[in-house]
């Protein structure tokens, strides 16, 4: 064989190893927590034997998450959420997405730039003052608490995704409509949107991850068991002297099912949506 | 008439020109109201003594709050460094990782479809369940890792992972690791795919070897990415603290605290407001030079606005 024969055949095994490899670690501590998840406690609590298939099979933490548990109501409480947080988000990222995209004004550089450094301010440090504030205005404790500080995290870096949405589309195709008599919110109604639908699944699915997925705000915001996202409640469920590990994979689990469901259906939008704005062609 | 971007360029009528403005309102207003007000609010606190246990013993005290963070308080050193190393670490090995992975994932296989469907997964995974995942996997006691590493005959005793100072966090960036290496990855792969082909067969044609080629051509192609996606996810690791709260709450012993995440034990364990706000201000000044620094150091240009 060639040198340069040899080299190709090297750095195939080399690629399809670092693939295995990337692979494996990926799907193990998932597979770990999916198997746990299905054991029996005394099979989980057990320091001299470890098994890598459940000996009895069981749903039992499922089934105690939802009696023992108020597990259906975090359940509940985070689908409620998350699926407004993605519609306000959406609505408040099409208008403003639009309007960076289709106009020049003298501050939208600025508007920009305040968007960009919002990214920067820490989180826990926004929540000091808006603690007080939220006292004050009874906000605590509250799902529409909660609402309003999700549509604020995740609103910035939707509408940007969605500025880049727009600038894809011709402009041609809105005059057009604009000819055939149509104002600029049925052009952008009629003509747009539809156009735009990887932008708005990208849009919706971030909002609606990034409400699903929040556990600071609702630890410091809520405190009735009432209130409580999946990821709250299932905090609480830590820091006690045993943990129920069972219980807490099972929910883990179920924490993942929308992220994984969603971003098998639609991973084709998300990664449009997450490459539009840094990646320039 | 439009310019290559398509913005309008024709001359606005003085109504139009107060559309982008109301598009942008709903955004802009919740905006400040909840982002611009609470922000000037936090910088007036951080002078504050602000206790929430004495709500009316608020005073005055300049710059207190910041010499008890450098004088008085004792876990500070280590706490900064806990914060370098949870940031670079995290972030470069993210990034290490990601990088190979886009670059095996460039040439099309079989099935590489549904390979990038499950290895970009952890993207879109919360802090709280990879928290606990990992929790468990390295749990002292029943920990899947301590019995693979003990069956590999690498360690003879059981490891106390997260109950260990020295230990836990690096386990805690470890997790921040795998639920980071799916961004970069992504990001680059689309950068790389935007590549045109014909630069790399004239690369070939002139006998350019593949290392050579890497850093000739893909390299500084992607460049414009790589700054981006380098600045934003310092600046969210820097302020991401969900996984330590779940898999280490910053113990033990404040050894796996970094200063965001020791902002929210002042804030919300002691409830000292003044000093936590102190501390997120310096953070912000911090991140704000940073990034200045940064994309002043890289030459960045155009590449996007996040």
């Amino acid at each position: 064989m060639s040198k340069r024969k040899i080299e190709k055949y090297a750095f195939g095994v080399g690629r399809g190893l670092i693939l295995a490899i990337y692979l494996i670690m990926v799907l193990a501590p998932i597979y770990w927590m999916f198997v746990t998840s299905f054991k029996t406690d005394k099979e989980i609590v057990n320091v001299n034997k470890i098994t890598f298939w459940p000996e009895i099979f069981t749903f039992e933490n499922y089934i105690s998450l939802f009696k023992q548990l108020d597990f259906g109501i975090y359940l509940k409480n985070s689908l409620i959420l998350s699926l407004f947080t993605a519609v306000i988000v959406l609505i408040f990222s099409i208008l403003g997405g639009y309007a960076l995209a289709r106009y020049r004004f003298k501050s939208k550089s600025v508007i920009i730039g305040f968007f960009l450094l919002s990214q920067m301010i820490p989180a826990v440090l926004l929540t000091i003052p808006i603690y007080i504030i939220y006292a004050n205005v009874e906000l605590i404790n509250t799902k529409i608490g909660l609402l309003i500080l999700y549509v604020i995290i995740n609103a910035p870096f939707c509408l940007i995704i969605m500025r880049s949405f727009f600038e894809r589309i011709p402009v041609s195709l809105e005059e057009a409509a604009r000819v055939d008599g149509c104002n600029k919110i049925q052009a952008l109604w009629r003509v747009i949107i539809p156009v735009l639908f990887p932008g708005i699944v990208a849009v919706f699915v971030f909002a609606f991850i990034g409400a699903w997925n929040d556990l600071l705000m609702g630890v410091i915001f809520t405190s009735s068991a009432k209130n409580w996202t999946i990821p709250v409640g299932m905090k609480s469920l830590i820091g006690k002297y045993n943990v129920n590990w069972g219980e807490l994979m099972a929910g883990g689990v179920i924490a993942l099912l929308p992220t994984v469901v969603m971003f098998a259906f639609v991973q084709k939008y998300v990664v449009e949506g997450l490459t539009a704005g840094a990646v320039k062609e | 008439m439009t310019n290559k971007k398509g913005i309008r360029t024709e001359t606005i009528s003085k109504l139009s020109q107060y559309e982008p403005y109301f598009f942008l309102s709903p955004v802009l207003i919740s905006m400040l109201i909840m982002m611009g007000y609470p922000l000037i609010r936090s910088i007036i606190m951080a002078f504050l003594n602000y206790q929430l246990t004495r709500p009316n013993d608020i005073y005055f005290i300049g710059f207190g709050n910041f010499m008890k963070i450098f004088m008085e308080d004792a876990h500070m050193p280590m706490i900064l460094l806990n914060t370098l190393k949870w940031v670079f670490i995290s972030v470069g090995f993210q990034f290490l990782f990601g990088l190979i992975l886009a670059l095996t994932l460039k040439k099309p296989f079989k099935g590489r479809n549904i390979y990038q469907s499950i290895v970009f997964l952890p993207w879109a995974f919360s802090s709280f369940a990879v928290g606990i995942m990992f929790r468990w996997c390295f749990n002292g006691e029943y920990g899947v890792v301590n019995y693979i590493l003990m069956k590999a005959g690498i360690i003879t005793e059981k490891i106390s992972w997260l109950g260990s100072s020295e230990l836990a966090l690096i386990t805690v960036i470890i997790a921040m690791i795998w639920i980071g290496v799916p961004f970069f990855a992504i990001m680059y792969l689309a950068a790389l795919q935007s590549i045109p082909l014909d630069i790399y067969e004239a690369a070939t044609i002139d006998g350019c070897g593949r290392i050579k080629t890497f850093f000739k051509i893909t390299l500084p192609y992607i460049m414009p990415t790589v700054i981006t996606t380098l600045l934003l996810r310092t600046i969210w690791v820097f302020n991401s603290i969900e996984m330590i709260m779940i898999m280490t709450g910053g113990g033990p012993a404040y050894s796996s605290e970094t200063v965001t995440s020791y902002m929210y034990t002042k804030a919300y364990g002691t409830q000292d407001f003044g000093m936590a706000a102190a501390m997120g201000v310096l953070v912000m000044i911090v991140l704000m030079l940073y990034s200045g620094l940064f994309l002043r150091g890289t030459r960045y240009e155009e590449s996007g606005d996040f």
